[in-house]
C-alpha cells in the first residue's frame, strides 16, 4: 500500500515553519491546518509532528509559550531567525522542485 | 542570540527535568482531547471518539522518548546520573575511597606546596611593575668561570646609557657598608649607592617623601638619603618627623628625603640608599668593573635582541679601547632569572620529586582501581550486554575517578593551606630574609588552578585507563564465569605487568629522592677544608675618618689580637678579610706571574685576594701542604710574601713546587711589590653556591692592613662566652668602633645555606612519602596476588604438596617479578642519576650504594609481601580454603 501522507524528509520542518508564519498555533492546529491546506493529501502523523516541533524549538527556529484560549495549550510561534530560515528554505525548495519538474517534463 | 537560546534551552532541559516531562504530558494530552472533541463533532459517541483518537495517536511513550531525545540534554542528565552513581559506589566502599583520596591528596598536595614555592620565588620574586622588562647588565670577561661577579666599568656604563636603542633607562648601583651614627656610637649599616634614576627604572615609589632627582648625582649635592621602612622603624620609631632629619654616614651628614615601603628590599635587604655621585676620575674609569647595572628594556625589545645589541656594542668598545676592554663582552639576564641562577636547578629538582610522588600515588591508585575492576567485571559485562557503548561506560568510569580525584584535590588544597602556613612560619626569618619573594608564598588563584587542573588530569587519566581495560572485557566469558576470585591467564599477565611497573617506578623515584637528599646533605657539608666548630666571628669596621691612615690600623688590630689571645680557654685569634660562608664573594684581583707577563689585560690571570693574620690558618685548621704559613716576622718591614691555595698552585705551577715563585698584583708594569710565595695551604670553599674552588692569594695583614676585617676566635668550648670580653677589648681602645655580625662560624654556615636546608627538609619529606608509598604499593600488589591464590594453595596442599617447596615457589614468583622490575629500572635510574648530576653540578652524583640499597629494600618488601599472605594461606585448613571462593 502506498503512503501518500509520507513526506519527503526535511519537508515537514518547512511545512511547520510556513504554517506558523501565519501566527502562533498549537500542535493539533498545525496538523489540522497542514491537512486542510493540502486538501487532505498531507496527513501529519503526531509521532512525527511533536518530535519535529521540539527539535525546531531546540534549534531556536520557533519558540513555545503556554497560552489560554478555551483551555491551556502550548502555542508555537516563529522566531526572527526562524523567519529568515523559512525564507531561505522555501527558496531552496522552490529551486529544487522546479528543477525536478524540468527533469520530469523533459523525460 | 539564537545560540544563547539554544544553550539556555539545554540547561532548562537538564535542570528542570520534571517540568519538561509535565509539559510534554500536558501537550500530548491536549492533542488527544482536541482529537476526541473533533471526533465527537463528527458524530462519534464519546467512547468511540476516545478509542479512535488513541488509536490514531499510536504509541505515546515512543513519541515521548523521541521528543526527549531531540530536546537533548540527556548527555548532561546521564552525567549527573553517573556522578550520583559514582558517589554512591564510593560511599559504599569507604576503605577504598579513603585510601585513594588520601594517597592522591598526598601526591597532589606535595605538588601544590612546591608549586606555591616556585610560583612565589621564581615567578613573582619581586613586586615590580613589568618585572620581565627588567634586566641586569654586566661585562663578562670570559675567564671568571665560577664567579658570581656581574659588574660593569663606570665609563662603559655611561657610554652604554647614551648609545643604545634597546633600553628605556639604565641605572647603576653599588652595595656597601656605612658607618652610621654619631661620634662615640658608630654602627655599621648596609647601604646602597644608586644612580639617580635607580628607583625610576624599578618603577617604585616612596612610602613618604621623595626620591632622587638627577642633580643628586653631582658631587656636593649628593648628601641626601632614602631609608628603608625597617631603618625608619628601628632608628626613628616610625616617627613621620624623620623626613628632613639628618643622619651621619662615614662622618658625612645626609638629609633623609624619603622612606621606602615595607616590602622594598632591592638589590639586597639594605637599610638605606644614597646617590652614587662619582668624581670625574671615577666616571672615566674603564679598567675596574666596580658597579652593578640594572636596565629596563624598551617595549617590544626581546632579551635576545638586547643581548645581540650589547654584544655589538661591546665589540665597538673593544676596538676603541683595546687596552682595557679587550675580551670583555656585555651581556644581560632577566632580573627574575638572575636571582635564582644557583637555586633554579634545585627548584626544578624539587618540582620533579613532587611530580614523582604524584606519579607513584597514581600508580598505587591505578592498582587499587584495577583490583576493583576485577571485582566489577561482571557488572561491566552486564552493562555492555544491555547495550552500554564504550563511550557510555567510559563516561561512567571517568565520572567515578574524577569524583575521587577532585575530592583529593580539595583535601590537597586544605592540606596545602596548612602546609604553606607551616612552611612560612616554621622557618626563622634570619634564614628567609635573603630569599626574595618568600613572603609571597601562598595558596593563590594560580596555585588553586594548578591543583584543580592536576586533580582533574589525574582523574581523567585514570578513568580513561579503566575504560580502555573495560572495553576489552570479553562479555560471554565473563558472564559465564562463576566466582570472582579466579584470574584468567590474561588477567594474571596484566597484574604481573602492574607489579613490575610498580617496582620500576618505586626504584626510580627512590633513587632520585635518595640522590637528591644525599646531594643536599653534601651541600650542607660543603664548607670543608676548615673546622668551623667553636669559632666566634665578629666583623669589625674602623671608621674612615679616624683611621684614614693605615699606619693606625695595624696597631689597633695587633693590640686586639694580643689582648684576646691571652684570655683563658682561647686557642687562636686571627683576622681575615672575608670569612668563609659570609655569602659574599672574595675580592678578585689580576696578577702577574714573574716571567710570564700577559700581553693583554684580558689574558691576565685572576685570583681571589684574602688578607689574613698569621694565626688564621691554624685558627681554622686549614692544612698546610708545603712551605710555611705567615709568622710574626712577616711584618711591614720584611720582604713581601704570600701564601697561596693548593688549587692555585696546581693551576699555575702544575707538577712543580710553587714555593719560592713570585707574583705581583695587577699587570706587569704595576707599582705593586713582588710577592714571594712562602707556602701552599688547602682549598677552602668560600660560599656554597660556587662549586668551583677558586685560586686564592693570601697576604699577611701586617703587610697589607685594611680597615674592615673579620675577627676569628677559637676557644676550647662555647666561643660565645667571649663576646663581652672582645667587646670590652675593643671599647678600651676606641669607643666608636662598631662590632657586627657577632655569631659563631657554625651558625653563620647554617644561615648561609638556609634556602638549601629548606629544600633539603622538603626533599626529605618527599623521600619518606615516596618510600612509604612505594613500599605500600609493591606490598599491596604482591600480597593481593598471593592472597588470590588461597584456593590454589589449598588444592596443592590437599594434594600433598610440600609446604616448604610451595613457599619457595610463591616467594620465587614474587621475587622474580620484583627482579624483572629492578632489572629494567636500574639502568634507567642510573641514567636519571647522570642527568641529575649534570643538572646540579657538584650536588648530585650517581652513587651505587644508593642504587643497591634501594634495590635490596624493594626485594625485602617483596619477600614480606610474598611470605606473609602465603603463610596465612597455608595455615588455613585445606578444606576451608577449597570452599573459599
Amino acid at each position: 500500500m502506498s503512503k501518500p501522507t509520507d513526506l519527503v524528509q526535511g519537508t515537514l520542518d518547512l511545512l511547520i515553519l510556513k504554517t506558523l508564519a501565519l501566527g502562533p498555533m498549537h500542535g493539533w492546529a498545525i496538523g489540522q491546518r497542514i491537512r486542510q491546506v493540502s486538501k487532505d493529501v498531507l496527513q501529519v502523523n503526531q509521532g512525527a509532528l511533536y518530535p519535529a516541533l521540539h527539535r525546531l524549538e531546540q534549534q531556536g527556529w520557533i519558540s513555545a509559550e503556554w497560552g489560554e484560549s478555551d483551555r491551556r495549550a502550548k502555542y508555537y510561534s516563529l522566531t526572527k531567525p526562524g523567519k529568515k530560515y523559512l525564507e531561505s528554505e522555501q527558496a531552496n525548495w522552490e529551486r529544487l522542485s522546479a528543477a525536478i519538474g524540468l527533469v520530469l517534463k523533459s523525460a | 542570540m539564537r545560540w544563547l537560546k539554544i544553550i539556555s534551552n539545554r540547561f532548562y532541559n537538564a535542570f528542570r527535568k520534571n517540568a519538561v516531562e509535565q509539559e510534554l504530558d500536558e501537550e500530548l494530552r491536549f492533542h488527544v482531547e482536541k482529537q476526541i472533541s473533533q471526533n465527537i463533532a463528527e458524530g462519534m459517541s464519546p467512547g468511540e471518539a476516545r478509542r479512535a483518537a488513541m488509536l490514531e495517536f499510536g504509541g505515546v511513550e515512543q513519541f515521548k522518548e523521541d521528543c526527549r531525545e531531540v530536546r537533548g540534554g540527556h548527555c548532561l542528565e546521564s552525567l549527573f546520573a553517573d556522578l550520583r552513581y559514582g558517589f554512591r559506589t564510593l560511599r559504599k566502599n569507604p576503605g577504598f575511597t579513603i585510601v585513594s583520596v588520601a594517597t592522591l591528596a598526598l601526591g597532589i598536595g606535595a605538588n601544590t606546596a612546591v608549586f606555591s614555592m616556585v610560583n612565589a620565588l621564581l615567578l613573582h620574586p619581586y613586586d615590580f611593575h613589568n618585572l620581565d622588562g627588567l634586566v641586569r647588565v654586566w661585562e663578562d670577561r670570559g675567564m671568571d668561570a665560577g664567579y658570581d661577579a656581574r659588574y660593569i666599568a663606570p665609563a662603559d656604563a655611561e657610554d652604554l646609557r647614551g648609545n643604545n636603542r634597546v633600553f628605556e633607562a639604565l641605572a647603576t648601583y653599588s652595595v656597601q657598608s656605612f658607618g652610621f651614627g654619631t661620634e662615640g656610637n658608630l654602627q655599621p649599616v648596609l647601604g646602597c649607592r644608586v644612580s639617580a634614576n635607580f628607583f625610576d627604572v624599578l618603577g617604585v615609589h616612596p612610602a613618604a617623601g621623595h626620591l632622587f632627582s638627577s642633580s643628586a648625582e653631582q658631587p656636593g649635592s649628593d648628601q641626601i638619603a632614602v631609608v628603608s621602612h625597617g631603618f625608619w622603624k628601628r632608628r626613628f620609631g616610625g616617627n613621620p618627623q624623620a623626613l628632613n632629619k639628618t643622619i651621619s654616614l662615614n662622618g658625612r651628614v645626609y638629609n633623609i628625603v624619603g622612606i621606602m615601603p615595607k616590602d622594598f628590599d632591592y638589590p639586597v635587604p639594605v637599610e638605606l640608599w644614597v646617590p652614587l655621585a662619582l668624581t670625574p676620575a671615577e666616571k672615566s674609569d674603564r679598567g675596574q668593573l666596580s658597579l652593578s647595572a640594572l636596565a629596563r628594556l624598551q617595549p617590544g625589545i626581546s632579551v635576545s635582541q638586547a643581548r645581540a645589541a650589547l654584544a655589538s656594542f661591546s665589540g665597538r668598545l673593544e676596538q676603541e679601547y683595546p687596552k682595557t676592554n679587550a675580551g670583555r663582552t656585555m651581556t644581560l639576564l632577566q632580573l627574575r632569572k638572575e636571582l635564582y641562577m644557583f637555586t633554579l636547578p634545585l627548584f626544578l629538582l624539587l618540582q620533579a620529586a613532587a611530580g614523582f610522588v604524584l606519579l607513584l600515588a597514581c600508580a598505587n591508585l591505578a592498582n587499587l582501581v584495577f583490583a576493583r575492576m576485577i571485582g566489577r567485571q561482571r557488572e561491566i559485562a552486564l552493562r555492555a550486554a544491555l547495550g552500554a557503548g564504550r563511550g557510555r561506560l567510559g563516561q561512567l568510569f571517568v565520572a567515578e575517578t574524577l569524583l575521587f580525584s577532585l575530592a583529593a584535590g580539595f583535601v590537597a588544597i586544605a592540606v596545602s593551606f596548612a602546609s604553606v602556613r607551616a612552611l612560612r612560619t616554621s622557618i626563622p626569618i634570619e634564614w628567609t630574609k635573603w630569599v626574595p619573594g618568600w613572603d609571597g608564598i601562598q595558596v593563590d588563584s594560580t596555585v588553586l588552578l594548578f591543583t584543580i587542573l592536576v586533580a582533574a588530569g589525574v582523574g581523567g587519566f585514570l578513568g580513561l585507563g579503566t575504560m580502555l581495560h573495560a572495553s576489552r572485557v570479553a562479555l560471554n566469558k565473563t558472564l559465564k564465569e562463576t566466582g570472582t576470585g579466579t584470574l584468567t591467564p590474561a588477567k594474571r599477565r596484566v597484574r604481573s605487568a602492574l607489579v613490575v611497573a610498580q617496582v620500576m617506578l618505586a626504584l626510580m623515584l627512590l633513587v632520585c629522592a635518595g640522590l637528591t637528599i644525599q646531594g643536599f646533605t653534601r651541600l650542607a657539608n660543603v664548607y670543608q677544608g676548615f673546622e668551623p666548630a667553636s669559632v666566634l666571628r665578629v666583623a669589625i669596621s674602623l671608621s674612615e675618618k679616624t683611621y684614614a691612615d693605615t699606619v693606625k690600623v695595624t696597631p689597633f688590630y695587633e693590640q686586639l689580637l694580643r689582648g684576646t689571645a691571652s684570655l683563658p680557654g682561647v686557642q687562636h685569634v686571627s683576622l681575615i678579610s672575608n670569612a668563609p660562608a659570609s655569602n659574599v664573594d672574595n675580592e678578585v684581583t689580576f696578577f702577574t706571574i714573574e716571567g710570564q707577563a700577559a700581553v693583554k689585560t684580558s689574558e691576565m690571570p685572576s685570583a681571589d685576594l684574602q688578607i689574613a693574620s698569621s694565626d688564621f690558618f691554624e685558627g681554622l685548621k686549614i692544612p698546610l701542604a708545603s712551605g710555611r704559613v705567615f709568622s710574626e716576622a712577616d711584618n711591614a718591614g720584611a720582604a713581601r710574601v704570600a701564601v697561596i691555595s693548593r688549587g692555585m698552585a696546581a693551576r699555575f705551577w702544575p707538577g712543580a713546587d710553587a714555593v719560592g715563585r713570585r707574583v705581583k698584583l695587577g699587570s706587569a708594569d704595576s707599582t705593586e711589590p713582588w710577592l714571594t710565595v712562602i707556602g701552599v695551604v688547602g682549598d677552602v670553599r668560600q660560599n656554597w653556591w660556587n662549586p668551583l674552588t677558586r685560586p686564592v692569594i693570601y697576604r699577611p695583614f701586617a703587610q697589607s692592613p685594611q680597615r674592615s676585617m673579620t675577627f676569628l676566635l677559637r676557644a676550647t668550648s662555647n666561643p660565645t662566652q667571649y663576646v663581652s670580653a672582645v667587646r670590652e677589648a675593643v671599647r678600651q681602645m676606641d669607643r666608636e668602633i662598631a662590632l657586627s655580625e657577632i655569631n659563631t662560624l657554625d651558625e653563620e654556615i647554617a644561615d648561609s645555606i638556609a634556602i638549601v636546608r629548606i629544600m633539603g627538609i622538603l626533599m626529605g619529606i618527599f623521600g619518606v612519602v615516596a618510600l612509604a608509598l612505594s613500599s605500600i604499593g609493591v606490598y599491596g600488589m604482591l600480597s593481593e596476588s598471593v592472597a588470590q591464590r588461597t584456593h590454589e594453595i589449598g588444592i596443592r596442599l590437599a594434594l600433598g604438596a610440600n609446604p616448604r617447596g610451595l613457599m619457595r615457589l610463591i616467594l620465587g614468583q614474587a621475587l622474580r617479578l620484583t627482579a624483572i622490575g629492578l632489572g629494567i629500572a636500574l639502568p634507567i635510574s642510573f641514567a636519571i642519576g647522570r642527568a641529575m648530576a649534570s643538572l646540579v653540578f657538584g650536588v648530585v652524583s650517581v652513587d651505587f650504594a644508593v642504587l643497591a640499597g634501594f634495590s635490596l629494600l624493594l626485594l625485602a618488601v617483596a619477600v614480606a609481601a610474598g611470605y606473609l599472605p602465603a603463610r596465612r594461606a597455608m595455615r588455613v585448613d585445606p578444606l576451608i580454603s577449597l570452599r573459599y571462593e
